[in-house]
């Protein structure tokens, strides 16, 4: 495989018609950047129906191109009709790269139509670079639980397949480029061949409380919560603080919070103004998901906790005293 | 009766892993082999699949010779058949490595109706392997399955629940279907002392790369895998940052209400 | 009741010389932690100034100060007894031993260790364990501090198989009242060497003299364990196995039961079903877990081989095993967090640590969930099925507190006096505190509590050493 015969950067933004979601917008921010070293251009690729003030916000990242389908078989998510779709598309334009947002549909047909392609996939990187001498990019994230960084090539296959999650990087559009190239396709797949069917949908309770992603403020509790007899103080400081609580993965494996309060590589993305972690020790896991915050602050018993190297400010002391002082003086103000 | 494939990993428990402040490595001694959690699940809902419907289940796995373990604790909980890959022409494989020799050893005690893996795993965290493994045995796929509702043996369909960041979707799936399995309702079963008794000497079906049948060479371990680990490096401890101490709680408490202040933030 | 003396500055003063003024608390300085124990139900009470201690000189001429002056010492570990027995009753001094946490030597060769008191449970069962060596009591609280666990003759679930803490400890430093320090014991594997004064420290709560050192026992740690749950349809059925379990020779590490309930509280507190409620399509009333040593699978599977076949004539469901890295921590974590999860569905609690005889566990447990149903106070229950040694809670969401408490020391009467008639103790494992002591005498009987009250005064005359607990 000549790895010069395949140019330019993708990324595919999901969407329903209505909306971007954010994380393909993310992406093309931060693919951006890999591209302006590169010299690739950077193409966005979606699926018909997005309206207009929607692709301009795509444009408003700085792609060189935007490569619009159209076809049957796309009008519900169906990992048939998106796995053919990438596998058709990367066949005839040898893209260098494909990035897909890392939600429960792209993390679905993304490693798919890369083994049908029979190229390398990563997953869930927190950082991109690219490397000059081999002309490959680095994806670098944490790995083992946190406990090292890995990083992680495609060194002779391509197209190179990533899945990022949704907000690993940040939507800072730098403006749309002077001309931008749109492409049409039209791949068809036909209806009868897929093989899933979408019955049906339950919204999960409309609870705001779950929703972590544009949340100002957040008051984030680790493995050294004692129980949940202690949460409605948590609950109650980030209520005053106007935020809301999340938690650390060990917070829930023991079935204190729910997955979606999890913050972290394999959690929630976040980049709140202000973020309390209590009793968090600080796997590069967890602290990837916080980092970019505004303010960040740790309160925990161990004053070796790496917690302490990610943070603007640290307490050594016990979480649930110091968070009975902070309510305490929130409360006297 | 339906035929169905559990593939399961053994996998280090990586909360006990450490890291050797010197060196940099991991320490992995002493760090008990567990099998992956979210494997525990998969196995459970295959295990309730077949007392519902009736089925044959193989479990597959892919590591050293000590995976045999977590083999051993799929057939104490149901399953009828275990088959143990290893060999150290895989070693270094990626999910595109892997879920070639997966499919293609697993083809033997083929084809099968439905195919069982966890969401992810604890060590590698790609959660690639469901769709490359469909991919391989051109199956449905259904991934982060959630509970599965209905088998229609005689329409070739189920109906299943798959658990979305924002909610529930039921889906109707083809047969053969692959899923990738979430926890939340497959919270595995204590294994019986009968079934232990009996796994514990079980047969498990071992394969090498030579008695794989048609095992392409250039597909398998690390030449035939897509991605490759270049290095690793310790995550770098940040400048600590400013570290409060006004001599108590209280004070340390109130401290970081006037920094709030002080930023605007309240 | 002594008159005692409160610390006047010059008192103060003396003490700040002892420890030196970072490590003396008076006044706004005293945290409010030192006001109760991990029962705050029982009242709280606010020391005068607190001493952290480090060394055995520091607390002999703090003893020695406070007895001149009449003035109370109260000692302290991490302060999570159950029984407010390191709870300041009448003000004073609290000598706090949480830093004296050194461990300092093992003598491998006799399978000792010297350890200072305030060593953490968990960090002495860790350090043990990296030396190939086990240190077998094991209570609840894992943050508990060994001096305490000496101080209470904490239990665990291991004791079953390998008795309580009093049969671990070899040697003591102790501080008396007067400031006199006192040697007990040796590293030797028996003595009779006149009265065992070491024992009598052993339980003694702080209220003969205070501990600063120890040396205690330790075992080879076993090569392998496995646990075993044996779920029933009722309770009585269940009960009714463990003299059995106990007779077949299995040797048991430990045997634990939980009702269906607990089990529900501790699903619900940690949101995951550990303990299945129903096995084989049976619905499962309670459930014992039985741990087996050993040094080879093959010694655990003839054990657990005899378990099923016994299971099975005594009406188990089913033998279920817990033998991979997963589930016992899970079966574990879920067992430990049994408290905790009925802490945090219930507004106010008491509880029960009485220890009966084993063939008597099931009968008393009716008994007081027909009282509690009698006062309108939930039951809950669960713990060492092996020794008789239950852990009962009285608990209440609805009824205001003065109403809880006036129904709760009925009930609590009624339960000690069933519990005395049965031939049951007032206390398995977390001792008398003063939440206990009006019940110690229906207990014990009246002589033997006279000889503990005349004990007392011959070690503390001056009645300074935890005033108001035990016999004082």
């Amino acid at each position: 495989m000549e790895k010069s015969a395949y140019k330019n950067m993708w990324v595919y933004i999901e969407h329903d018609g209505k909306r971007a979601h954010p994380v393909g917008l993310e992406l093309c921010c931060e693919v951006r950047k890999l591209c302006d070293v590169t010299g690739d251009k950077l193409v966005a690729v979606l699926v018909e129906g997005l309206p207009e003030e929607e692709l301009a916000k795509i444009r408003a990242c700085g792609i060189d191109q935007l490569l619009v389908v159209s076809g049957t078989g796309y009008e519900a998510y169906s990992n048939d009709a998106y796995s053919n779709l990438f596998t058709v598309l990367c066949r005839k334009y040898n893209p260098s790269a494909v990035f897909v947002g890392g939600t429960i549909n792209g993390r679905d047909f993304a490693p798919r139509f890369a083994a049908r392609l029979n190229t390398g996939c990563t997953s869930d990187a927190t950082e991109l670079v690219y490397n000059p001498e081999s002309g490959d990019i680095e994806f670098i994230e944490p790995a083992v639980g946190g406990k090292m960084m890995a990083v992680i090539t495609v060194p002779v296959l391509r197209p190179q397949v990533g899945t990022i999650r949704p907000g690993t990087f940040r939507y800072e559009p730098t403006g749309e480029k002077p001309a931008v190239e749109v492409l049409h396709e039209t791949v068809d797949f036909p209806v009868a061949d897929i093989r899933t069917k979408l019955l049906g949908f339950v919204p999960d309770d409309a609870d705001a409380d779950l929703d972590l992603a544009n949340t100002d403020v957040i008051v984030c509790l680790g493995n050294g919560l004692s129980g949940p007899d202690k949460l409605p103080k948590y609950r109650e400081l980030a209520a005053l603080l106007g935020g809301k609580i999340a938690c650390t993965r060990p917070l829930f494996d023991r079935g204190i919070l729910p997955f979606k309060l999890q913050i972290g590589q394999s959690g929630v993305m976040v980049k709140p103004k202000l973020y309390i972690g209590f009793g968090i020790s600080g796997a590069i896991n967890h602290t990837a998901g916080f980092a970019g915050s505004g303010l960040s602050i740790a309160v925990n018993t161990d004053p070796e906790a790496p917690i302490f190297g990610a943070v603007d400010y640290g307490i050594v002391g016990d979480m649930d005293e110091v968070c009975d002082a902070m309510l305490a003086a929130l409360k006297a103000r | 009766m339906l035929n169905i494939l559990v593939c399961v990993k053994q996998v280090p428990d990586v909360d006990l892993v450490k890291m050797d402040p010197v060196t940099g490595s991991l320490i992995r001694e002493g760090v008990p082999a567990i099998l992956n959690p979210l494997d525990g699940n998969a196995m459970e809902a295959a295990v309730r699949v077949k007392e519902q419907y009736g089925a044959t289940i193989t479990a597959i796995t892919m590591g050293p010779p000590a995976a045999e373990a977590v083999l051993r604790e799929c057939l104490s909980v149901g399953a009828d058949r275990a088959v143990l890959i290893t060999d150290r022409a895989f070693k270094d494989a990626d999910t595109l490595a892997t879920s070639y020799v997966v499919a293609k050893a697993a083809e033997e005690f083929g084809p099968y109706d439905l195919i069982f893996c966890g969401k992810e795993t604890l060590d590698g965290a790609t959660g690639q392997m469901g769709a490359q493994l469909a991919e391989r045995f051109g199956s449905a796929l259904v991934t982060s399955a959630s509970r599965i509702l209905e088998i229609d043996e005689a329409a070739d369909t189920l109906v299943t629940e798959r658990e979305m960041e924002t909610g529930i979707e039921t889906v109707q799936a083809r047969i053969p279907c692959l899923f990738t399995i979430e926890k939340t309702n497959y919270q595995p079963r204590i294994p019986n002392f009968k079934g232990k008794k009996a796994a514990r000497f079980a047969e498990i079906v071992t394969r090498t790369a030579s008695t794989i049948p048609g095992l392409d060479p250039s597909r398998i371990g690390a030449v035939g895998s897509g991605t490759i680990v270049p290095r690793t490096y310790p995550p770098e401890r940040g400048e600590s940052g400013v570290m409060i101490d006004e001599g108590s709680a209280e004070r340390n408490g109130a401290k970081i209400v006037e920094i709030l202040a002080e930023t605007g933030l309240i | 009741m002594k008159e005692f003396n409160s610390v006047s500055p010059e008192i103060a003063a003396q003490l700040a010389a002892v420890v030196g003024e970072r490590r003396f608390y008076m006044g706004d300085r005293v945290r409010e932690d030192y006001t109760h124990d991990e029962m705050p139900i029982y009242g709280k009470h606010m020391p005068e100034c607190v001493c952290e201690v480090e060394s055995t000189e520091e607390v002999s001429a703090i003893l020695k100060i406070c007895n001149d002056n009449r003035i109370p010492v109260t000692p302290r570990g991490a302060g999570t007894s159950l029984t407010g027995a390191c709870v300041p009753l009448h003000g004073g001094v609290v000598v706090c031993t949480e830093r004296m946490n050194k461990i300092l030597g093992y003598d491998l060769d006799n399978m000792a260790v010297h350890v200072q008191p305030g060593v953490l449970l968990q960090d002495l069962a860790a350090d043990a364990e990296a030396h190939g060596l086990m240190y077998p009591p094991d209570p609840g609280s894992k943050t508990s501090t060994v001096g305490g666990n000496v101080a209470t003759n904490a239990g665990g679930m291991r004791a079953v198989k390998y008795g309580v803490t009093r049969d671990y400890v070899l040697a003591l430093t102790v501080v008396l009242a007067s400031g006199e320090v006192m040697h007990l014991g040796k590293t030797v594997c028996k003595t009779s060497t006149g009265y065992s004064l070491l024992h009598l420290m052993v339980g003694s709560e702080g209220t003969l003299g205070i501990i600063t050192e120890m040396t205690l026992k330790l075992v080879p740690q076993p090569g392998m364990n496995v646990s075993v749950l044996l779920p029933f349809f009722d309770m009585e059925t269940c009960i009714a196995t463990v003299p059995k379990i106990k007779m077949a020779n299995l040797d048991p590490q430990s045997i634990e039961f939980m009702g269906a309930d607990i089990v529900e509280s501790s699903s619900s507190f940690s949101g995951k079903k550990i303990f299945p409620t129903v096995v084989n399509k049976k619905d499962v009333g309670a459930s014992i877990l039985v741990t087996f040593v050993g040094e080879t699978e093959d010694e655990l599977y003839e054990k657990m081989e005899k378990l099923d076949a016994l299971g099975q004539t005594c009406g188990a469901i089913d033998t279920l095993v817990v033998d991979t890295p997963t589930l016992k921590k899970e079966v574990w974590t879920a067992r430990s967090a049994f408290l905790t999860a009925i802490e945090s569905d219930t507004k106010y609690m008491d509880e029960l640590d009485v220890v009966v005889p084993v063939d008597k566990i099931a009968s008393y447990l009716m008994f007081v969930h027909d009282v509690g149903e009698e006062y309108g106070l939930t039951v809950r229950n669960f713990g060492h099925a092996g020794d008789g040694n239950l852990h009962i809670y009285a608990c209440s969401n609805d009824l205001e507190f003065d109403e809880f408490w006036r129904r709760n020391k009925l009930l609590m009467q009624r339960c000690y006096t069933e519990c005395a008639r049965i031939g049951g103790q007032l206390s398995g494992e977390h001792g008398i505190g003063h939440a206990k002591k009006e019940y110690l005498e229906e207990s014990v009987g009246e002589v033997p509590l006279r000889m503990m009250q005349a004990i007392k005064a011959v070690f503390d005359p001056n009645g300074i050493l935890n005033p108001g607990k035990v016999v004082s």
